[in-house]
């Protein structure tokens, strides 16, 4: 399922024959169009496994040095050190992609994956056994087989090796990469809802006060707010702003 | 949006396409094939390997037994696998940890070596430096013509390793490498699922080195 629900597709068009992927199938498309629209408005891919850093390494190069000569190489990059959350705040710009290899209950990642909307940042999410919670990500590509398989079998690696074969394959339709392209499939999955501006958005704490102002981050970039609300956040806390006040602080 | 350099093979595919539910399930489509074509190529190798895997993995485990360790190297993708593997060994899911080392991982040593002596000697330099007789090495090259790799096994099998390599397509150079004790080569012509291939022929190694590890202690 796709926190961007930017597409809904069919259940019912591949399942019947997606014996070996099941409904990852469909995921795995809808995950791929919108990677390539990112991409085509000049998105880095930022990658992380900090299980399986080899994971993060070789999903890196599969994008930057395609296997298939004449391919564009993309710019994606293998993230780890110690505290991956301070590293993508800082190097990640609205509009990037985020693409985790990693268990759902791995804490790093689900904290740098509830970040990512307030940093603008699409997020992908693979792994297997367990999976995270609905919305933990804007696409959850989950394999069914038992973890270590996964991570040592060539599970995680056909599942990011098939992203980039779908990657590539839309970007051979460049009439469905447009900005156009992605509001009009946005609105057309979002028929009954109000304007965005109007609803909580996500944001991330930068620095507190006078009193209760925070500066904060947003997909939209760096804006102030009132936290009277709330009482004074922290640094680097997540809350919901509506109409330029903090009315949620979220939980970690 | 720069062109595509194919974009001449597909005449039909306008640029102001505006239903994207269509190729959504092309590509659900194509991912799905090419998946149950990775389960296939998945299945028949391992069965092909079948015999040749206890070899090797009882000739690894005898080695590790012995006090031996293992090296893995290759490069780009096949670098990755290789860093894998090697964790597999040192941090197993289950079972015994057994000493290995992936000799991609060290990026001051990789850089020096690729600098001052040439990238060709990145690995067999390390193995110069590390390896014992007794110790197993094990390179990855999808084409079976990476020349770091291949200068490797050379160095490995006069230094007494046990040499394992693991190639695509027809093997390249490495099926006709006289340094290799054991070549293992996944008949396709697709690199990722070669690579996909690779890393399950990779994980029934393991496994049967754990099981004969295991045999041995018990015994």
């Amino acid at each position: 399922m796709s926190r961007g629900g930017d597409l809904s597709v069919p259940a019912t068009t591949f399942s019947a024959e997606s014996a070996t992927l099941g409904p990852m199938a469909g995921d795995l498309a809808i995950a791929a169009l919108d990677m390539a629209r990112r991409f085509a408005a000049g998105a880095t891919m930022w990658c992380a496994a900090p299980r399986w850093p080899s994971h993060a390494q070789h999903l890196a190069v599969e994008f930057v040095h395609p296997v298939i000569v004449g391919k564009r190489a993309l710019p994606a990059v293998a993230v780890g050190g110690v505290d991956l959350v301070s590293t993508l705040r800082v190097v990640s710009s609205p509009g990037d992609l985020f693409v985790a290899v990693a268990a759902a209950d791995d804490p790093v990642m689900r904290a740098a994956m509830r970040r990512a909307p307030a940093w603008g940042v699409r997020s992908v999410w693979i792994g297997q056994g367990d999976r995270p919670d609905v919305g933990a990500a804007d696409h959850v590509l989950w394999l069914d087989e038992e973890l270590a398989l996964s991570a040592y079998g060539g599970g995680f690696v056909l599942v990011y090796h098939l992203l980039w074969e779908l990657t590539h394959v839309c970007f051979e339709h460049p009439g469905l990469l447009t900005a156009e392209a992605a509001d009009r499939d946005a609105a057309c999955s979002h028929e009954v809802c109000v304007s965005c501006s109007d609803e909580g958005r996500l944001a991330e704490v930068v620095t507190t006060g006078p009193g209760y102002e925070a500066r904060v981050r947003t997909a939209d970039g760096i804006e102030g707010i009132d936290t009277t609300l709330i009482g004074t956040p922290r640094p680097g806390d997540l809350v919901l702003v509506h109409a330029g006040t903090a009315v949620t602080l979220i939980e970690d | 949006m720069a062109p595509e350099t194919t974009d001449f093979l597909y005449p039909f595919i306008e640029a102001d396409e505006r239903d994207a539910t269509a190729l959504i399930v092309d590509l659900a489509a194509s991912a799905e094939a090419k998946a149950s074509q990775s389960k296939r190529l998945r299945a028949s190798t391992l069965k092909r390997f079948s015999t040749q895997l206890d070899e090797i993995a009882a000739e690894m485990a005898q080695r590790f037994l012995d006090g031996g360790r293992l090296f893995t190297f290759g490069n780009g993708g096949s670098a990755t696998d290789a860093a894998s593997f090697a964790a597999l060994f040192t941090s197993p899911p289950s079972g015994r940890a057994l000493p290995a080392r992936s000799l991609v991982a060290d990026e001051a040593t990789l850089t020096a070596l690729g600098n001052d002596v040439g990238f060709e000697l990145v690995f067999s330099r390390q193995l110069i430096a590390h390896s014992r007789p007794g110790d197993i090495a094990m390179g990855l090259s999808t084409s079976g013509n990476s020349d770091n790799v291949i200068r490797a096994f050379g160095e490995g099998r006069r230094r007494g390793l046990l040499t394992v390599g693991l190639a695509g397509y027809e093997g390249g150079e490495m099926a006709a490498c006289g340094d290799l004790d054991h070549c293992l080569v996944v008949n396709s012509d697709s690199v990722h699922r070669i690579q996909e291939t690779q890393d399950a022929v990779g994980l029934a190694l393991w496994e049967r080195v754990q099981q004969c590890v295991d045999g041995e202690r018990t015994r």
